[in-house]
């Protein structure tokens, strides 16, 4: 069914792990061998600016234009971190690719700690992921034996280990400063951006911090180029592959390695076997829960960062969460800021009291005791969180309320009417 | 520096400022909630957002971004003013606003900003916590319902005074601030978050319903306990003082105070104080006159031979009349127990050619090597124990600690201990010096007594000081090559009537270290002496000292023998706080006379024939020199009880039964006779003392001399059980067991001991321990921690009637048996 190119999910068989043996017969590592024997690090950086890979963690920063903010010829102690908290509802790709390949992580990880040239690299697991870090120890093991990891890699002089770090984890330990204060063992508030990860991180020391699924892009790069890697794409702009997880009201709810660039449609439809029990199709997240609803009429933009962008909304992870017709987006908005007002660090005012505010508003609509004086007061709300907040968590708690403003406000105003939910079971 | 424009203003600001630091430095105010001047930037409020131009679609954090060159920053429009109202709004949204039994009403950010926002009425409304208040200490109510999450008590506590109570706890909107498994508080109780709390969750207990701010008159005045001389403003009503206030404007302390300080001032309130001179008839204290009582002790003091002990509590003007007082009388004059002090002193003499610290507080913030002898030091000095907290936490200075125990200093990050067996300080210093020798990094030019100190060092060679001492050798040369490799360098030195023993040894080892790494050179910080009083250093400069006459000791020794017609004793209680009780007791029975001047009826006073009811810090005018030789202002802030006097007007009228030509209007006038004589305070003017005080001789005082001096150590007391004696962090002198607040935290001596010696007596916290030296014994409630290595026990020194000094005769530790009951 999915004949586009299998790239992250070359290994992939569900059910199965690819420890060193199959990841190796496949060409695993050459990459690395590549990378280390063949190029520098400014070389390994330059290919992956060339390549445009932009961050899969969901703010989809170019990673090699944050690379060359690292101070990687530095002579001090500097760490890469990679976020594996995936705490954001609808988001599981990363899960998913070290259920099936943990090696293919590790090879990025030596890669990129290379191209940085840290010694020290930290891999951010949540608890709940506790099958992914049991593949993991067994991955950097199984590399290390190999001689890809620990002293004087591939005969480089250059030495690199690799650090497990099990964490509770939190949807804020996904917020890439928070997760540095989760790693040194404090409370994980965000930190206070400027000084920047590159600058002053873990302990202090420069630190940069990228996702699995963007580290996992990287021994392809090397060993394809960055030509290669961007023709992988299929819109203008629009570079490699990337993991979509499919939610919510389909008929195959799974995770797929499609080109970016696939149009919604052909996502929802062809790999999600549409609508299930034959309802019509209302909304969906189309990049996690923090990225505004688009509807029907949307169904035709090509999923990349731009023409989401253009709507309104955000690719973020590429979590696609569907709503069939018969739900109530109100609901469906409520139960996104349950969350997120339950996840909020508690840390600045807007997020802490804002959340839990626009969440009582959101539930005396739904429970058909609202009027519309609250109606006016999320709209207010959004403008008085939205770039007011600390951190970008409760931005983006604002996007399924923004989109609910924008595209079914007539639904707040028929709960006001009718005293009840419309959609009421 | 960077050009900003700021609400049209132009300004040039430092790199580090921050946008709202710019704009203060423009003249433009904006408001604030979680920034405080001494923290770190924390921007969780939200109540300082501007625009900026260069940064369009969202507004700025005024209090954490840092100013750039050609930012043009609006800091009030329509939006931003919006904003602010509704940040307060979502505050106030489960504030409980109980603020007409608030007492933080009238000095109340949260009051001030809702009405500066003209947060009229609030659209939002909300559930309001019920949260149960921690009241489990008697020094500071935490009512979490009014507390708006600004993080200030965490981050103050944690920054500053590196104990750490409180996190936040929880997420979203239960988030809260919590201490230890939220089991209410138990701390060093220093108050600093109380002092930090914009609104009313945190409040003194002591003062609580006692007044509203705005009905307390505010007197700036100088804490009359410890040598760190933090600046105390007094917040008094009805002849009382009734609150520390908080008061980051002026003085050395930023603002922070430790447990004595801020709560530490209501002995000068206690109903016991002493209102009336009393005089011995028919062998008992009774009511007497000024005239009569004044006339006894000048009698005495004319007529025969007379030995005065002055405490270091005295105003520097006090001292001086003091001082005029023994002369006229010809009288023996010492302070503070004599030996320590004139150790030191004479031991610094020798070799810098001077008798104090050579910088400032200030200069050890940003110091990069800090050197602490004696882990006491931050019991003794917990303030400038807090700027050696930031300069390592927040700064990375390296620190070394030299201690005979464990205490919070050797808690901070990467402290490395150099821990000894009791009383070897001496000679774990000479073997960093014989390090530095050995090494060739020790810094020698300009420097005399090189060779023979080399020579003499031989006995200290760090292998065979390691062996003694049980400081691992590697721990001395690192000590030694962090030392000589320190660019601005401090070596912290406490000392105080409780550390009599080697006094003069340890001053010597401690200025050789300084000179050999080249420290007492620098232009900056150096050598750190810290005296124990508030006044102690006014007391060296002016010379409180034996001089030719006999020195404390010699006093008591002179009185046991009958040989002393008056014993005269001034704000001290040497029956509790001298060593060697038994000699203190027969010099008080073989004295023919002996006065007491206090503010209560000591143990000391209790056996006095006369008794001179004196004023507190409270009630003075004048002077003290604190430990870094800044003088500050002293200022009465209320009325002394009955007819007590304060030692200044006492002086005065001695010396004029005394027959001496003296009219002096105030301390002023003492002042400045004081100046004309003193060298050191030549040019000081007492009205031109401002709020930072003088620093007489300037930030760095420069060594006259740097002269090696070779000093030996001791031997280690071998015993099964060693104690030691000291300060403990909640008292300072006798003093502070008067005070509520400190007693409220400790109220009785303890022993205290490791855990492994606990577990093998079997002793566990509370159980009775008899300690037992010299034939005599002492019963007290053990304190089990794991503060003392194997074999060494430590009793506070501050309480009377433990019966400390009949085991505790001046040695650097005492063998001691030590049982359970
Ligand atoms: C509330 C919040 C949660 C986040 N959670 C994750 C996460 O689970 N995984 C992740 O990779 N990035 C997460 N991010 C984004 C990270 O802060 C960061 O941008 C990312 O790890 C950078 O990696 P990338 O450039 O490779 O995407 C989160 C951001 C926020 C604000
Ligand atoms: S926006 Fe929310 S999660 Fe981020 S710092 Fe503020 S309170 Fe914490
Ligand atoms: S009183 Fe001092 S030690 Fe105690 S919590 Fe407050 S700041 Fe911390
Ligand atoms: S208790 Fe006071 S200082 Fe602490 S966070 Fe609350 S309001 Fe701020
Ligand atoms: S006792 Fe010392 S440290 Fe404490 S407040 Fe007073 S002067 Fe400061
Ligand atoms: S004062 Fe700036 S965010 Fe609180």
């Amino acid at each position: 069914m999915n004949d586009y190119p299998q790239i992250l999910f070359k290994n992939r068989v569900v059910g199965e792990t690819a420890f060193i043996d199959r990841f190796r017969a496949n060409g695993g590592y050459q990459g690395l061998e590549k990378g280390l024997r063949e190029m520098t690090p400014q070389e390994i950086t330059a290919t992956v600016k060339a390549s445009g890979l932009r961050g899969r963690g969901g703010a989809g920063f170019p990673t090699g234009v944050k690379w060359s903010f690292f101070p990687a010829d530095q002579p001090v102690e500097k760490f890469l971190v990679i976020n594996g908290d995936e705490m954001e509802p609808g988001t599981y790709k990363d899960r998913q690719l070290l259920l099936a390949d943990p090696h293919q992580l590790i090879e990025g990880v030596i890669l990129s700690a290379f191209a940085l040239q840290v010694s020290h690299a930290y891999i951010f697991i949540r608890y709940a992921y506790e099958e992914c870090s049991r593949n993991l120890e067994q991955a950097i093991a199984e590399a290390k034996e190999a001689g890809y990891l620990g002293r004087d890699i591939l005969g480089t002089g250059w030495d690199l280990e690799i650090h497990l770090h099990r964490s509770a984890g939190r949807y804020i330990l996904g917020e890439e400063t928070a997760q540095l204060n989760g790693i040194e063992g404090v409370r994980p508030n965000p930190r206070s951006k400027p000084p920047f990860p590159a600058a002053k991180g873990l302990w202090g020391k420069p630190t940069n911090v990228n996702n699995i699924e963007t580290i996992a892009c990287i021994p392809h790069i090397i060993t394809g180029g960055p030509g290669w890697f961007i023709n992988l794409g299929i819109t203008q702009g629009g570079v490699g592959t990337k993991l979509f997880g499919l939610s919510g009201h389909l008929n195959r709810t799974e995770c797929f390695e499609l080109p970016v660039g696939i149009p919604l449609r052909e996502v929802v439809e062809t790999f999600g076997g549409g609508v299930r029990n034959g309802k019509g199709f209302k909304a969906c997240l189309p990049g996690g829960a923090s990225t505004p609803f688009l509807t029907a009429q949307h169904l035709d933009t090509p999923m990349d960062f731009e023409p989401l962008e253009q709507l309104d909304s955000r690719f973020g992870t590429a979590g696609v969460t569907v709503f069939d017709e018969t739900t109530c987006m109100v609901g469906a908005t409520l139960n996104l800021i349950r969350f997120f007002a339950r996840e909020s660090c508690g840390w600045c005012t807007p997020c802490r009291d804002g959340l839990s505010f626009v969440q009582w508003i959101l539930e005396e609509i739904e429970a058909g005791r609202g009027n519309r004086d609250q109606i006016a007061m999320l709209k207010d709300q959004k403008k008085n969180i939205t770039g007011r907040s600390f951190c970008a968590l409760a931005e983006g708690a604002m996007g399924p309320l923004d989109g609910l403003l924008r595209h079914f406000e007539q639904e707040l105003e028929d709960h006001v009417k009718l005293g009840r939910c419309p959609f009421g079971d | 520096m960077v050009n900003l424009t700021i609400d049209g203003k132009q300004v040039t600001v430092s790199k580090t400022a921050t946008i709202y630091e710019a704009a203060k430095e423009a003249g433009v105010d904006i408001p604030v909630l979680c920034y405080a001047k001494k923290l770190l930037p924390f921007g969780a409020c939200r109540v300082c957002l501007v625009e900026v131009e260069q940064m369009k679609g969202r507004l700025i954090p005024a209090c954490t971004t840092p100013a750039t060159e050609g930012m043009v920053v609006t800091t009030n429009s329509d939006e931003i003013a919006k904003v602010r109202k509704t940040v307060m709004e979502f505050l106030l949204v489960n504030h409980v606003l109980d603020c007409p039994v608030c007492d933080k009403g009238g000095e109340c950010d949260l009051q001030d900003l809702t009405y500066d926002f003209e947060v009229n009425s609030n659209r939002f409304e909300g559930v309001k916590f019920d949260l149960p208040t921690d009241e489990v200490n008697p020094l500071i109510e935490r009512n979490m319902n009014r507390c708006v999450l600004c993080g200030r008590c965490v981050r103050v506590c944690d920054e500053i005074v590196a104990y750490g109570s409180y996190s936040f706890i929880n997420r979203g909107f239960e988030t809260k601030i919590a201490t230890a498994f939220d089991r209410g508080l138990s701390c060093e109780f220093c108050g600093q978050c109380l002092s930090m709390c914009p609104v009313g969750a945190l409040l003194p207990r002591p003062f609580k319903f006692k007044a509203r701010p705005w009905q307390l008159k505010e007197v700036d005045s100088v804490c009359g306990y410890c040598g760190n001389g933090c600046t105390v403003t007094l917040g008094c009503k009805d002849n009382q003082v009734q609150t520390i206030r908080f008061n980051d404007k002026i003085g050395v302390n930023d603002g922070n105070l430790c447990v004595r300080g801020r709560f530490g001032y209501s002995y000068v309130n206690r109903d016991d104080r002493l209102t009336t001179p009393l005089v011995r008839k028919d062998g008992q204290l009774v009511e007497a006159s000024w005239d009569e009582a004044l006339d006894a002790v000048s009698s005495a003091l004319k007529d025969g031979k007379a030995g005065i002990l002055s405490g270091a509590r005295l105003t520097n003007e006090e001292l001086f009349l003091l001082k005029n007082v023994a002369k006229t009388a010809s009288a023996s004059l010492d302070h503070s127990g004599g030996e320590c002090y004139k150790g030191v002193t004479e031991g610094l003499q020798e070799t810098l050619g001077l008798a104090s610290s050579t910088g400032t507080f200030p200069q050890v913030e940003d110091a990069d090597v800090i050197l602490s002898i004696r882990s006491d030091f931050y019991e003794t000095h917990p303030v400038f124990g807090m700027v050696v907290n930031q300069a390592v936490k927040r700064n990375g200075a390296k620190f070394l600690v030299l201690s005979d125990k464990t205490g919070k200093f050797n808690k901070l990050p990467d402290a490395q201990t150099l821990l000894t067996k009791p009383g070897l300080e001496v000679n774990v210093l000479n073997a960093i010096c014989a390090a530095l020798l050995e090494s060739g990094q020790a810094k020698t030019d300009g420097v005399s007594g090189v060779d023979e100190f080399k020579s003499a060092l031989a006995d200290y060679a760090p292998a065979k000081v390691s062996a003694q001492t049980g400081v691992p050798v590697e721990a001395i040369t690192a000590a030694a090559e962090q030392l000589a490799g320190a660019k601005k360098g401090a070596i912290l030195l406490a000392y105080g009537l409780p550390y009599t023993a080697q006094s003069k040894e340890l001053a010597i080892a401690a200025a050789n270290l300084a000179i050999l790494s080249g420290l007492a050179a620098q232009d900056e910080a150096g050598l750190y002496i810290c005296g124990e009083k508030a006044n102690s250093q006014g007391a060296i400069d002016l010379g409180i000292l034996p001089g030719d006459g006999l020195g404390a000791q010699e006093q008591l020794a002179a009185a046991a023998k009958g040989d002393l017609d008056l014993l005269y004793v001034i704000g001290e209680d040497p029956m509790t706080s001298y060593p060697d009780g038994a000699k203190v007791e027969a010099a008080i029975n073989g004295a023919k006379m002996v006065v007491v001047q206090d503010l209560f009826l000591t143990p000391t006073a209790e056996q006095a024939d006369v008794v001179l009811p004196a004023a507190s810090f409270a009630e003075k005018d004048g002077t003290f020199t604190n430990a870094e030789r800044r003088i500050q202002r002293v200022r009465p802030g209320i009325t002394s009880p009955g007819e007590a006097k304060s030692d200044f007007e006492i002086f005065t009228s001695l010396l004029g039964r005394l027959g001496a030509q003296v009219s002096y209007t105030g301390p002023q006038a003492v002042f400045a006779a004081l100046a004309a004589e003193n060298g050191e305070y030549a040019g000081i003017d007492f009205d031109a003392i401002g709020p930072q005080g003088v620093v007489w001789g300037g930030d760095k005082l420069a060594p006259k001399q740097q002269v090696l001096v070779s000093v030996s150590g001791l031997q280690p007391v071998e015993a099964r059980f060693q104690l030691v004696t000291g300060s403990a962090l909640y008292h300072s002198g006798t003093t502070s067991t008067r005070a509520k607040g400190p007693r409220a935290v400790i109220d009785e001596a303890y022993v205290e001991l490791g855990r492994e010696d606990a577990a093998e007596l079997g002793v566990a916290t509370d159980d009775q321990v008899t300690v037992k030296a010299n034939g005599n014994t002492v019963k007290l409630k053990a304190k089990v921690d794991n503060r003392l290595p194997k074999g060494v026990v430590f009793v506070p020194n501050h309480f009377a009637g433990t019966g400390l000094n009949k085991i505790y005769q001046g040695a650097a530790s005492v063998a001691v048996e030590v049982t359970k009951g």
